[in-house]
């Protein structure tokens, strides 16, 4: 196992990839009671065509399926039901599927290691049937409801669609429901047989656990599970522009929402390692619209926000700003938004603030399992390595960098959609 | 872990040594007897305390301010707790050896400012900032069935009975709200501070007796109150006929919300054998209700149950498809009639024991919920950690039907979703 220091955060992580490519991931908590497993595969909702291993041509599989796989994965052949395998010892257990991964979890006190070999075995086996594949769908189809209720989810929705030309962030992660009814057994084994291969999936054990036994059960439970040839995922190419700058429709909604999205093309920007590229970028967007930002604070007295959510998302060749807000004054608000981009104005004194911010934050973040196995997750997923010295490069920013950076990117490549509100009907 | 509480004569002093954490954390609690028209006028006060103090002219200000002392979070909350309405003021920061040496106190100083010297001046509170909080408030109120499993809770509560404190909304009145003046806010501030029944807590690395003379000094509470009402709500017996309301909205599921009365639940039973009931019937993602409803019928997707254990109630919740009404309360009703007739097996009990201890164990690993548990010994006299391990391997079957039998279905509220859109 390889010991790598997470320098500053009073942590240790170890690492060690076995011979068909499944990397494992431990860090552990001495203070702790508990522990907390993820085992996770880099097959999320964005992929949904590919050719198969040993195959030529190109299948397309309905949206939805990666997230409808991670349902039916808790279906066992012996019957018994995931759920409540770990409800004996009184552990909990989830999944959940993003645009670009899916992950098992188990967390809990006791029973360890059977708790461990279990999660490994169940997700190692999957079974459908033509009847269990159908009697998921009503429940699925609930949950897909459910979320579509959400204005939230139909505002962020129609944003993405007027984002991106043709990329697969276009579609809710779940698919919808004319989609999932379309989910054969067969489009399943198809799926997992190829992506959820060693090769493409990872183990991450955080807490208090014996990592001796953590890492011979892996080694009994993965050593002998095989590659197929990799599934050749083609990279969807994606133009520059945003395929709509304006658009506006009428929510079930009381007061107006606004949605905005900033697409800039990475190969825009220049060389940078991945990690520093985030973190400039999200500084500079912390910088214009963080809670000490001139903007919030000019928007708030003029009482042009409500509510104010934020977040980059990233695909392979882009980097997209979104923001989602509810106002009452959509128009002068989307004005500030673009006011703010065009000007933006980079304060030496707020830029170094906010790297004490951070740097504090990871430490105060060491302290929690959860945040930590959050923060080693999404390094897993985005930059594919556990990051030693991330206090470390937050410390080495400096704003000459930032400038050069934002200097590049095109501020008049925005998307921006309107909520409005339903007229009253008297 | 070490506790220790304090009468400080105004006030009870509880703190809790521990080496298990990189931070401090801090917490004042005010809490007096709800009444209604005052839930909206104390949520504005919890969100003026953020906005500024006479020493920080602006939320930018003080957040800066936050900023500077490594990423201090600063955070109020209004909740009602049975019969009182409580709120939290609550900051935690790294502590000294992680950040500088006097940081935790200048911090400690920044609470005292925010709670103790807000942004007042001739015994007003700044119109400027109360009409930014009133906007956003008023628009966060105008919007309530946005979410509709929230909306559904709030209709439930007041459909069962408005009389009882247990249907007022903690997210306040518009009515309410634009009744509130920046003099009005400020007599209520002076009440708050002059009547309120405080509790401070601390934990984190700390000296007792240096903490001590910290809180003394930054937490100037003179007064001395005395409890006055109970905090568990009266008991009163379910109806004999159940009431059944609807109300229709534009999307495409439904929310069912039920509410059940437990009457006549002795605290071990409440707190206890309550627990285990819950656990089985809807508590857990291996619950009764979550196989028979979603997994066998393909109902729903969500499905659960929780005790409101100071309102003497049960909920349990599902989002479905309006065709399926009838179909889903029909399975529920049987779940409930099960629990009376004791089909439920040692094994599920074991299991819901194990779950119950598991979140006991994980009490420890926040800060927050170790408050919470010392906080709800003080008023409510609950059991300490070991003990409610002890006192719950100890419920028996025979306990949990019981409690069964005194859990009875009282108002079925459907939040029907009636969109013709097809997605």
């Amino acid at each position: 196992m390889k010991k790598i220091n997470l320098k500053g955060l009073d942590l240790v992580a170890y690492t060690e990839t076995l011979s068909n490519g499944l990397d494992i991931i431990f860090v552990p908590f001495e203070k702790k009671s508990n522990y907390f497993i993820s085992y996770a595969t880099r097959f999320g909702s964005e992929i949904t065509s590919f050719t198969p291993s040993g195959e030529k041509r190109i299948y397309k599989v309905p949206d939805g399926i990666a997230h409808f796989l991670e349902h039916k994965m808790f279906e066992q052949e012996s019957g018994e039901d995931p759920f409540a395998y770990f409800s004996k010892s009184g552990t909990g257990a989830n999944a959940s599927t993003s645009y670009d991964n899916t992950q098992y979890i188990c967390y809990g006190t006791k029973n360890f290691e059977d708790n461990l070999r279990y999660l490994l075995q169940y997700v190692n086996a999957p079974y459908y049937t033509d009847e269990n594949v159908e009697k998921e769908k009503g429940i699925i189809a609930e949950e897909l409801k459910m979320y579509a209720d959400l204005p939230d989810v139909q505002l962020e929705t129609r944003l993405r669609q007027n984002i991106y030309h043709v990329h697969p962030r276009r579609v809710d992660i779940g698919g919808s429901v004319d989609e999932i009814y379309k989910i054969t057994k067969e489009d399943l084994y198809l799926c997992y047989n190829n992506f959820y291969s060693p090769n493409n999936m990872f183990i991450l054990v955080v807490g208090k656990f014996p990592m001796d036994e953590a890492m011979s059960i892996i080694h009994q439970e993965l050593d002998s599970k095989e590659n197929l040839e990799k599934a050749e995922v083609f990279l969807i190419k994606e133009r520059k522009s945003v395929r709509k700058k304006q658009d506006s429709f009428v929510g079930n909604i009381q007061v107006p929402k606004i949605g905005v999205g900033l697409k800039i093309a990475i190969s825009d920007l220049g060389q940078y390692a991945d990690l520093e590229l985030d973190l400039y970028l999200t500084m500079f967007t912390t910088m214009l619209f963080g809670s000490s930002s001139l903007f919030r604070e000019q928007a708030r007295s003029e009482k042009l926000l409500n509510n104010f959510y934020s977040d980059w998302d990233n695909t392979e060749e882009y980097k997209t700003f979104l923001i989602l807000s509810s106002t009452n004054h959509p128009d002068s608000l989307i004005e500030a938004i673009k006011e703010e981009f065009s000007k933006h104005e980079l304060d030496e004194a707020m830029f170094n603030r906010m790297k004490k911010v951070w740097i504090a934050n990871e430490v105060k973040m060491a302290d929690y399992i959860d945040s930590t196995v959050n923060n080693v997750y999404d390094d897993m997923i985005r930059y594919h390595r556990v990051i030693p010295n991330k206090v470390e490069v937050i410390r080495k920013m400096n704003i000459k960098t930032l400038e050069k950076i934002v200097s590049k990117i095109d501020f008049d490549n925005l998307s921006v959609v309107i909520m409005n509100a339903q007229e009253e009907v008297l | 872990m070490e506790y220790i509480k304090k009468d400080l004569g105004s006030y009870n002093l509880h703190l809790i040594k521990t080496n298990q954490f990189k931070t401090i954390t801090v917490r004042i609690a005010f809490r007096s007897p709800i009444v209604k028209e005052e839930i909206t006028l104390r949520n504005v006060l919890c969100d003026m305390f953020l906005q500024s103090s006479s020493m920080y002219p602006s939320k930018r200000e003080l957040t800066i301010e936050a900023q500077e002392l490594y990423a201090a979070d600063i955070q109020t909350n209004n909740s009602r707790l049975g019969n009182y309405n409580n709120l939290d003021i609550y900051l935690s920061v790294l502590h000294d050896k992680y950040t500088e040496e006097g940081n935790f106190k200048k911090a400690l100083k920044f609470l005292n400012e925010i709670v103790f010297h807000p942004d007042i001046y001739a015994k007003k509170f700044s119109s400027e900032k109360l009409e930014i909080v009133k906007s956003t408030m008023r628009s966060n109120l105008s919007s309530l069935k946005e979410d509709g499993s929230n909306y559904s809770l709030l209709r439930l509560f007041e459909v069962m009975d408005r009389s009882r404190v247990s249907s007022y909304r903690m997210v306040g009145y518009l009515e309410d709200l634009d009744k509130i003046t920046p003099e009005a806010l400020y007599q209520y501030y002076q009440k708050v501070m002059r009547s309120d029944m405080v509790d401070v807590f601390v934990i984190g690395d700390i000296d007792f007796k240096e903490i001590t003379n910290m809180i003394r000094e930054v937490v100037p509470i003179k007064t001395v109150k005395r409890q006055k009402i109970p905090y568990l709500l009266a008991d009163v017996r379910p109806r004999s006929r159940r009431i059944f309301a609807k109300e229709k909205v534009d999307t495409t599921q439904s929310k069912l919300a039920i509410g059940c009365r437990c009457y006549g639940l002795s605290s071990y039973e409440r707190n206890y054998a309550l627990t285990l009931y819950n656990i089985i019937l809807g508590g857990s993602g291996d619950s009764k209700l979550f196989k028979e409803v979603r997994e066998k019928n393909s109902l729903c997707y969500v499905i659960n149950s929780v005790p409101n254990k100071l309102d003497h109630l049960v909920l349990i919740r599902a989002g479905i498809d309006k065709e399926n009404y009838s179909r889903a309360l029909e399975l529920i009703e049987k779940e409930l009639q099960d629990m009376r007739k004791g089909i439920f097996s040692d094994e599920d009990i074991k299991i819901a024991k194990e779950y119950f201890c598991t979140a006991l164990d994980e009490v420890l690993d926040s800060p927050n919920r170790i408050l919470d548990n010392y906080y709800m010994m003080e008023l409510l006299g609950t059991d300490d950690l070991e003990e409610k391990r002890r006192k719950i391997m100890e419920v028996s079957k025979a306990d949990i039907v019981k409690v069964a039998k005194k859990v009875k279905m009282d108002t079925v509220f459907l939040l029907e979703g009636d969109s013709h859109e097809e997605n």
